[in-house]
């Protein structure tokens, strides 16, 4: 048998159902681990949920007892080779605990990338293979049948596995105590309840029994048990219930299982959860006893399960309170000399009889002072008003702003002095709307839209010409399309030999 | 047999194959004529000033002074051999009358007329891409008529007004189809004229490009990357503003007649040219980004075209084009960063974040893979500061 180095850049193999992954390297749909015993593979699984998630695999994985030609018995675990990366720590844990990998699809299996070829190897000389035989893996100095006798579920497999006591596991850092589990005996689930709260230990906790396992358990004995959530459990608590019969502490292990404090499961449970399914949630006790309860599991607040004491007896009924209707004070508006400093002017209100001076005025004004001003002209007058002092004009009633758009004139106030947004509430005063109070006759109000530009209105219209724009760029070229002309039928007659016969060999 | 004016060649073939238009193909035209046609210029003044203003509107976007192009007996030559490679593609040429010798007789004019010397002259190159830049973008108009008891089809000609009158009567159909370089210029028989039309002209070949045209050969256009006008020209021309796949068409091309130039023997210069403007085209992409809102995020351009799940749709020589900077900084560190990239602080910034990403994406094996490819070439060896420098001597003067 034998394997060629595959180069970088080789595309094409002979080994079916192989391809070179974007790094060059060459991989199959699977990979394919054979192991010589069960605890081979069990620790490979062991080594690779420590690095990894072993959910990315699961999907396609298979664990199977095959039998070789010779009758010799190995294990064979089929991974998807989602990737060259996940496929070379595979392989790394692999040869670690003592096993083989090898890459392929269906049939053919050849062994997978080393540090001799880093592109991987091809098998030149494939055959036909025996019809007694599942699958082939092609090695350095072999090619060896499998014939697959049973498959063994790896969901299966991690509830056969004991867990395991780690030494100077009770002893939990701050970070390990963030969150836990407790289990708690009826009996002593209220005591524990008001421990914890007068502890100030934030806890959820909820009433669990486990799902019956079989027809023959006692079903009259009542089997559950109170299963409490504890955040940021102090040290001495734990210690305490760790000593205390009755209470059993449990570490999340993912979002569905949990392992008793002080244990390990030999899988790292997090890195398969979907094992796991999304309706139940694994309680995983020391001497392989697992509880499967209903999930995700839907706990309380311990500050609501607290005693209540009732005093039935002492009523203490609500006492009722009377009110009145609201009296009429209505004040009547007016204008006063202000109390305080001077306001900024922005607007003035100038007698229709003064627009020819107005017009002299704008004359006069530099451009500056006229941007931003507008004006509207109404039956009370010339109303202008800018978008800062408005002092440049020094002609009608100037105004000042008490609120945005409610003008008052200069020096003056309205009294009584009630708050800007009552005022305006009362006048019907809005947003768009400019309401403006004069020394004589009653306020009279204006929309903002009758407003227009000072500078605009200021302009008589121009005429202004349309200049053309030159464009120097370069004029994009267009498509050239061939056509053919008519030759007639002796275009080709007499065609002269070219003067040099050399450049192509001679026809048939 | 009539004989043709050069005027009519002019004004029907050479003109509209410049500046657009249609390009007419009569009868085939042998090597005679053209010697003719080079004593006939003088009398086709006004055609020929036509087909040169054209040439230098061409290149006024290309270069800044564009030199003054006069068509003379050369490009005649290479205009009537692609003229005779087109004929071989007419109707009238596919004929069962028409037997292999006169085909074969076609191909012999045509190659003979498009073998022009090779030249480096820079107004020669230029003037013959004027020439011929619209090679790969020739398109030719079939249409096929379909009436109620037949149907014709006619390839680049107008059908004839009979077939296609009564229209509802005879249920006439006219469908339209455009073919292009593929069909017209890389069939067998005209593929061997084309390639050698193209080696005349580089700069053609390396401003653009066609699938199905001959691939570029690096030896006969590094000449061009000496000079930096037209060095330039062609960078930007490459690297245009598009998406990010059309981005890198244009230097994945060039890359990967770097890749087949290493294969061959070529001069220790020529590589490192060539290497030299590949690395300046990845540092355009990093100019291209110089205005991302955040100055270290990762490449879009690079995160698109060398992502995992796309490896299958990457184009020849993308890898090397990216993966060429990296390379060089283990064989030749002096060209594996465009010189004067660190005046710019940002584009200093952007470049290490495409090297960076380049080998997450890539891998070292690949890196390193291509730089024991270039060890074969470049010989990197550091000058002895304690070598004195000579100068050849003066040449004596003639007596």
């Amino acid at each position: 048998m034998a394997l060629e180095h595959v180069a970088q850049g080789q595309t094409r193999f002979f080994t079916p159902g192989v391809a070179p992954d974007p790094r060059g390297i060459l991989l199959g749909r699977y990979c394919v681990m054979t192991f010589p015993t069960l605890e081979g593979a069990v620790s490979w699984f062991r080594l690779y949920s420590s690095e990894a998630a072993l959910d990315e695999l699961l999907s396609n994985l298979t664990i199977t007892k095959c039998k070789t030609a010779l009758g010799s018995r190995e294990i064979v675990v089929q991974i998807p080779a989602v990737s060259s990366y996940a496929a070379d720590r595979a392989a790394r844990l692999c040869r670690l605990v003592g096993g083989a990998i090898y890459t392929g699809t269906a049939k053919h299996f050849v062994k997978y990338r080393d540090d001799r070829s880093p592109y991987g190897y091809d098998a030149v000389d494939i055959g036909t293979m025996p019809a007694t035989t599942d699958f082939m893996v092609h090695g350095d100095e072999f090619a060896q049948g499998y014939l697959r006798e049973g498959d063994l579920p790896f969901g299966r497999l991690l509830f056969r596995l004991s867990i395991r006591k780690l030494p100077g596991g009770e002893h939990l850092d701050a970070e390990d105590r963030a969150d836990l589990f407790l289990a708690v005996a009826r009996g002593l689930s209220e005591g524990i309840i008001r421990y914890l709260w007068r502890n100030r230990v934030e806890a959820q906790a909820g009433l669990f029994t486990p799902g019956a396992s079989s027809a023959f358990d006692d079903h009259s004995r009542d089997r559950g048990y109170m299963l409490i959530r504890v955040r940021a459990l102090p040290e001495r608590i734990l210690a305490l219930f760790l000593g205390t019969p009755g209470i059993d502490v449990f570490r999340p292990a993912g979002a569905s299982a949990a392992v008793a404090v002080g244990y390990q499961h030999p899988i790292d449970l997090a890195s398969c959860s979907s094992v796991f399914p999304g309706d139940t949630f694994h309680v995983f006790w020391p001497g392989d006893r697992v509880d499967v309860l209903p999930g995700p599991i839907a706990l309380s607040d311990i500050a609501d399960l607290t005693r209540v004491d009732l005093e039935l007896d002492r009523p203490k009924d609500p006492r009722p309170h009377g009110g009145g209707p609201i009296e009429s004070i209505g004040v009547e508006l007016k204008l006063a000399a202000a109390m305080g400093p001077p306001r900024r002017v922005v607007a003035t209100l100038i007698a229709l009889e003064h627009g020819s001076r107005l017009k002299r005025i704008l004359f006069a004004l530099p451009p500056v002072s006229l941007r931003g001003h507008r004006v509207a002209v109404t039956e009370r007058g010339i109303l202008v008003i800018g978008s800062e002092n408005l002092d440049v004009i020094p002609l009608g009633q100037l105004l000042c702003e008490l609120t945005p758009g409610l003008l008052v004139p200069l020096g003056m106030d309205v009294v009584p002095r009630v708050s800007a947004e009552v005022l305006a509430r009362a006048l019907g005063h809005q947003a768009g709307v400019v309401t403006v109070f004069t020394t004589v006759g009653r306020p009279f109000q204006i929309g903002e839209g009758s407003f227009s530009s000072l500078e605009r209105r200021s302009l008589a219209k121009l005429e202004v010409q349309q200049v053309f724009v030159e464009d120097f760029g370069a004029e994009p070229a267009a498509e050239a399309q061939v056509i053919n002309d008519a030759v007639g039928r002796f275009a080709l007659w007499g065609f002269p030999d070219a003067p040099d016969r050399k450049l192509l060999p001679p026809g048939k | 047999m009539a004989r043709t004016h050069v005027r009519d060649f002019l004004s029907r073939f050479v003109r509209p194959l410049v500046a657009g238009g249609e390009v007419h193909i009569g009868s085939p035209i042998p090597a005679d004529d053209v010697d003719r046609w080079d004593h006939e210029l003088g009398d086709a003044t006004v055609e020929l000033v036509a087909v040169d203003e054209a040439r230098h509107a061409v290149v006024s976007t290309l270069v800044c002074r564009p030199p003054a192009f006069v068509l003379d007996v050369d490009e005649l030559a290479l205009a009537a051999g692609l003229h005779n490679a087109l004929f071989l593609v007419h109707p009238r040429a596919e004929e069962w009358s028409v037997s292999d010798r006169v085909r074969r007789e076609i191909i012999d004019t045509a190659l003979a007329q498009v073998g022009r010397p090779l030249t480096h002259n820079r107004t020669r190159v230029i003037a013959r891409h004027a020439l011929l830049h619209n090679l790969f973008h020739l398109t030719r108009r079939d249409t096929t008529v379909s009436w109620w008891t037949g149907r014709a089809r006619f390839q680049g000609q107008t059908p004839s007004r009979r077939l296609t009158s009564w229209k509802n009567l005879r249920r006439v159909r006219e469908e339209f189809t455009d073919v292009g370089f593929d069909e017209l210029l890389a069939v067998p028989d005209t593929a061997p004229v084309v390639a050698t039309l193209l080696r005349r002209t580089p700069l053609t070949q390396l401003l653009d490009s066609h699938p199905g045209a001959p691939p570029l050969h690096w030896e006969d256009a590094v000449f061009l990357l000496r000079d930096a006008e037209l060095a330039r020209a062609v960078a930007y021309r490459l690297v245009p503003d598009a998406a990010p796949r059309d981005q890198i068409t244009g230097p994945a091309r060039l890359a990967a007649a770097f890749e087949q130039m290493l294969e061959r023997t070529p001069d220790e210069a020529d590589v490192r040219a060539v290497a030299a403007f590949l690395v300046h085209l990845a540092a355009l992409f990093c100019f291209g980004e110089l205005g991302l809102r955040e100055p270290g995020a990762k490449s879009p351009l690079i995160s698109t075209v060398l992502a995992a799940e796309a490896a299958g749709q990457r184009p020849r020589g993308l890898v090397t084009l990216f993966a060429l900077s990296g390379a060089l900084a283990a064989v030749d560190p002096r060209i594996a960063t465009p010189p004067g990239i660190a005046a710019l602080p940002a584009l200093a910034a952007r470049w290490l974040v495409h090297r960076a990403q380049t080998a997450e994406l890539l891998g070292d094996a690949v890196i390193d893979a291509l730089a024991a490819r270039l060890r074969r070439h470049l010989r990197f060896a550091p000058r002895d500061p304690s070598d004195a420098v000579t100068l050849p001597d003066p040449a004596a003067p003639a007596a």
